[in-house]
């Protein structure tokens, strides 16, 4: 019976590790840029990886390397950081529904990006209670340790890497919007679930054209909710 | 900054790390107790609405956000258009996550190549 039990984790370990290989498209070019960039910034290769384990969560990092390269006060620098990982509150109570109760998962939303959300908000309600954990474990620690590998690569190797493939940096990037957009397609189920997700994506397209994206998640987010609820109502 | 972190910096890191995973890890928290408080037979219905309705919504908004190239130009949003609508037809095929994501990655490069190819 355990050795059932502990086959069935591993299976369900492996499948979340494979499912979120499509991440790494997105994950890796934007880790190596950070690596270079905190690199150019004046931190080292170690505390560049550090910065990428620790916090774990991109846009705040390149901020974060920024304002301390510019000298901004660190409260400042902090509150900053913090506010545009704000966002994260939604994502583990809309999580909550599916997750056992064991204690490890408080721990496990270290993991919690917005990516690994997206899948798991997807993915969690398909899978067999008994499988959810084991999952989430496999597709957090695939995407943590590629945004660490992918952070040292571009400390180390990222000037050299950036100019022999060009093109590499432009075109994998291009997995995170093809992934949400596998994740959303299903969501269409209704005009109403239709209009308020289509409203959603053109604003925070909009926020990001006009130089707003870390306002966008958001303010796009909020917008959608009116455009739901709005509409709802009129019906 | 070139003689590596000083100890403020470190604090600033920590305080950035352990703020970042409160924000993630105590709203589930939060969210666990009160399904467990509510006991209710359906779990959906025991989270307010507005929340489990923000949930697709923020998705739907990563996607509005990382639709825009990071170099923006004709090629690059000619790639995204069909980049996005060869990811929507494999998915209707196969169903898949993986194949989707990659067949499109595939379209977005062929066209930036061969956009470079041309000018």
């Amino acid at each position: 019976m355990s050795q059932q039990v502990a086959t069935s984790n591993y299976h369900s370990l492996l499948l979340g590790a494979r499912e979120s290989i499509p991440l790494l498209g997105g994950y890796i070019p934007v880790a190596i840029s950070f690596g270079l960039i905190a690199l150019q910034s004046g931190f080292s290769s170690w505390e560049a990886v550090a910065i990428s384990t620790l916090v774990y969560a991109g846009a705040s990092q390149f901020l974060f390397v920024a304002m301390i390269a510019s000298g901004a006060p660190l409260w400042f620098v902090v509150v900053m950081t913090l506010l545009i990982n704000a966002r994260h509150v939604v994502y583990g109570p809309n999580l909550a529904p599916w997750l056992s109760t064991s204690r490890l998962w408080p721990w496990l939303m270290h993991g919690l990006t917005d990516q690994i959300f997206a899948l798991a908000h997807t993915r969690l309600p398909q899978l067999p209670s008994a499988d959810r954990l084991g999952w989430f474990i496999g597709a957090m620690l695939v995407a943590w340790f590629s945004w660490i590998g992918g952070t040292a690569v571009g400390a180390i190797a990222g000037k050299e890497l950036t100019q022999q493939w060009p093109l590499l940096g432009d075109v994998m990037p291009f997995a995170l919007p093809a992934l949400f957009l596998v994740l959303l397609a299903p969501r269409f189920t209704s005009w109403l679930w239709s209009l308020a997700l289509g409203c959603t994506a053109v604003v925070a397209l909009l926020f990001t054209l006009m130089g707003m994206t870390n306002a966008a998640i958001p303010v796009a987010a909020v917008a959608g909710a009116v455009v739901f609820f709005g509409m709802g109502a009129l019906r | 900054m070139n003689s590596g972190m000083n100890i403020g910096v470190w604090v600033a890191l920590l305080a950035c790390a352990l703020g970042t995973f409160l924000l993630r890890a105590l709203p589930l928290v939060w969210m666990q107790r009160h399904l467990v408080q509510r006991k209710a037979k359906n779990t959906l219905e025991s989270m307010p609405t507005w929340l489990s309705v923000l949930g697709p919504l923020m998705i739907a908004a990563m996607f509005g956000v990382s639709l825009v190239p990071g170099e923006a130009g004709l090629a690059s949003w000619l790639a995204t258009a069909l980049g996005a609508m060869v990811t929507l037809l494999v998915w209707r095929w196969t169903r898949s996550l993986g194949w989707p994501v990659f067949v499109g990655v595939a379209s977005y490069g062929v066209v930036i190549i061969l956009a470079n190819a041309i000018v």
